[in-house]
C-alpha cells in the first residue's frame, strides 16, 4: 500500500536500452552501406552541441525549441479547456450530446495535417494557424476522453452525494469532475503527443523558425545530420513533456495510482 | 433501544406502479424516532423499490399515497436523510477521513466539530489507523464501514440501509452488525434496514416489517423485544426467526 516510487531496476533497463540503440546506430552507420546516406551518432551529437551556440537560420537550437514549445502549449492548453467542457457537456447532457456528437464524430477522424490548407486559407501563415493546428490535434483526444469519463460516472456516487445534501451544481464539481479526471489525463497524454506532431507539420509549411522548420531546412539542403538533430530534440522534449504530465497526474490523481 | 413514542416517519397508502405493473400496494406504517426497523420479504418482492420510494429519489415518485417526516412531506433539502447502498459507495478520490467528513462539509459544520465527529466515527468503526488511506487500498468490509461512518456522521434524522452487508461473508457480517448496533445506540439515529437475511433482521431490529410477494404489501409487523446483546443460538431468537421464515415462505 505504497505510492509508486523511483524504481532503480527499471531505470537501469531504460539506460541499457538507449545505449544499445546508440550502439546499433553507430554500428550500422560505420560498418554497413547505411553509412553512405546516414550520419553516425557522434556527428549528430556534435552538431547538436554546436547548435546551442551556433545559430541555425535566425536562432540557436534553444530558440527554435522555445518557439515550437510555445506553439504546442498555447494550442494544447486552449484545446484542453474546450475539449473538457465539450466532452463533459456531451457526457452529462443528452441535449449537448444530440447537438454536438454527430458533428464531433464527423470531424474526429480528420487528422490535423489535413486541415493545413484550410487553416492557412482562413488564418494565413502566421502564428494563429500554428496554434490552431496544434489545438486540433489535442482537441479530439481530450474531448473523447472527457466524454467517456463523464458517461462512466458511477450513478451510485451521484445518488450518494445527493443524499448527503450536495446541490446539483456542486455534484458536477464534487463528483463528476473528480470521477473523470484520470480519463481526462489519459486523453491529455495522447493529446500532447498529437499536438507535438501537428506543430512539426505546421512548421514545415510557411515557417521561419521552430523544430519543424529545422527539419525541413535540413531536408531542403540535404543536410541529414541537421534533420536528425531536429528529430532527437523532438524526441527528448516529447519524452520530457510526457514525464511532466505523468508527474502532474500522479499529484492530482494519486488515489488512482496507488499500488495494492 | 428506542423508548420514544414520537412518530418520525409516517407512510400512508404508499402505492407505486410502473406502467400497469403494480409493485407497491397501499402500504401504511409508522416508524418511531430512534427505532431500528428491519424490512424483510421474499426475493424480488420490491424491497429496494420500497426503499427508493421512501427516499423519493429521481424517478421513484409515488403513484399515490404520502410519506411524512416529522409531519411534513419528505424533502431532502430539509430533512436529514442518509442512505447506505448495497454497492460500496465511498468516493474513490477521497481518503477515508475525507469521505467521512464529506456530508459534514456540505452541511457547513465548523472545522473543529468536523474533526471531532470524524475522529469519533472512525474510532467507532475501527478505521482510525486507516484514515489517510484511499478506498482502492481498503478491503470490502472496510469500504462498507466507511459508508456507514459517513452516513452516521451527519447525524441523520433517518438512515436507510439497503442490504449493506449482502456482499460480505458471515464472520465479517456479524462483526459489522455489532458495530452497527453500537453506532445506533450511541447516536440514537432512526434506522430502516432492508434485508433478505432473516437472521440479520432478528439480530438487529426492534421491529420487523414482513412484506408479501408482488404486488408488495405488509404481511405482518412483528415487535422484536429480545434482550441485547442477542444470541443467535438462543431459543427465543430461533423461535422468532422461524416465525418470520414461515411468513415469507414461498415454497
Amino acid at each position: 500500500m505504497k505510492k509508486k516510487r523511483f524504481d532503480p531496476e527499471k531505470t537501469i533497463y531504460a539506460v541499457v536500452a538507449i545505449a544499445c540503440f546508440f550502439v546499433l546506430w553507430w554500428f550500422l552507420t560505420t560498418f554497413t552501406p547505411v553509412k553512405n546516406t546516414t550520419p553516425d551518432p557522434i556527428a549528430v551529437l556534435k552538431l547538436l552541441f554546436e547548435s546551442f551556440y551556433t545559430p541555425i537560420g535566425s536562432k540557436v537550437i534553444t530558440g527554435h525549441l522555445l518557439v515550437s514549445l510555445r506553439r504546442v502549449l498555447v494550442g494544447f492548453g486552449v484545446a484542453t479547456v474546450l475539449g473538457i467542457i465539450l466532452g463533459i457537456a456531451m457526457g452529462t447532457s443528452k441535449w449537448a450530446s444530440a447537438i454536438f456528437k454527430p458533428i464531433f464524430e464527423l470531424l474526429r477522424p480528420i487528422p490535423p495535417i489535413a486541415w493545413i490548407s484550410l487553416v492557412i486559407l482562413f488564418f494565413g501563415i502566421g502564428e494563429t494557424s500554428k496554434y490552431i493546428l496544434c489545438g486540433i490535434g489535442a482537441f479530439t483526444n481530450v474531448t473523447l476522453n472527457a466524454y467517456t469519463g463523464a458517461q462512466n460516472v458511477d450513478p451510485e456516487l451521484v445518488g450518494c452525494a445527493r443524499m448527503l445534501g450536495t446541490s446539483e451544481r456542486d455534484i458536477f464539481f464534487r463528483v463528476v469532475l473528480p470521477s473523470c479526471t484520470p480519463q481526462i489525463f489519459a486523453g491529455m497524454q495522447v493529446a500532447l503527443s498529437t499536438s507535438w506532431m501537428a506543430v512539426l507539420a505546421a512548421e514545415m509549411v510557411g515557417a521561419q523558425e521552430g523544430c519543424g522548420w529545422m527539419i525541413q531546412r535540413g531536408s531542403d539542403t540535404l543536410n541529414i545530420t541537421l534533420v536528425m538533430v531536429g528529430m532527437i530534440v523532438i524526441g527528448l522534449v516529447g519524452m520530457l513533456l510526457a514525464t511532466l504530465m505523468r508527474a502532474i497526474e500522479r499529484r492530482l490523481c494519486s488515489w488512482n495510482i496507488m499500488e495494492g | 433501544m428506542s423508548k420514544n413514542d414520537e412518530i418520525l416517519v409516517k407512510v400512508s397508502h404508499m402505492t407505486k406502479k410502473f406502467g400497469d405493473l403494480l409493485v407497491l400496494n397501499d402500504i401504511s406504517f409508522d416508524v418511531r424516532k430512534g427505532e431500528f426497523m428491519c424490512v424483510v420479504g421474499p426475493t424480488g418482492c420490491g424491497k429496494t423499490t420500497f426503499l427508493n420510494c421512501l427516499t423519493k429519489l429521481g424517478v421513484y415518485q409515488l403513484t399515490s399515497g404520502e410519506i411524512l417526516i416529522n409531519g411534513e412531506p419528505v424533502d431532502l433539502a430539509k430533512h436529514n436523510v442518509s442512505y447506505i447502498f448495497q454497492e460500496y459507495s465511498a468516493f474513490p478520490w477521497q481518503t477515508v477521513e475525507e469521505n467521512v467528513a464529506y456530508g459534514l462539509k456540505i452541511k457547513k459544520w465548523p472545522k473543529d466539530k468536523i474533526e471531532k465527529q470524524v475522529s469519533e466515527m472512525l474510532d467507532m468503526v475501527g478505521l482510525t489507523e486507516y484514515r489517510k488511506y484511499y478506498p482502492s487500498q481498503l478491503s470490502a468490509s472496510m469500504l462498507q464501514r466507511v459508508s456507514i461512518a459517513r452516513a452516521f456522521a451527519t447525524q441523520p434524522d433517518l438512515l436507510l440501509m439497503d442490504e449493506p452487508y449482502g456482499q460480505l461473508d458471515n464472520s465479517l457480517r456479524y462483526k459489522l452488525e455489532d458495530e452497527l448496533i453500537k453506532l445506533w445506540q450511541h447516536t440514537g439515529t432512526t434506522v430502516i434496514f432492508i434485508t433478505h437475511n432473516i437472521e440479520e433482521a432478528v439480530y438487529l431490529s426492534e421491529r420487523i416489517l414482513v412484506l408479501t410477494n408482488k404486488p408488495t404489501g405488509i404481511k405482518k409487523e412483528i415487535v422484536n423485544d429480545l434482550p441485547r446483546p442477542r444470541d443467535v443460538t438462543d431459543v427465543a431468537f430461533n423461535k422468532l426467526r422461524d416465525e418470520v421464515t414461515d411468513l415469507i415462505k414461498w415454497w
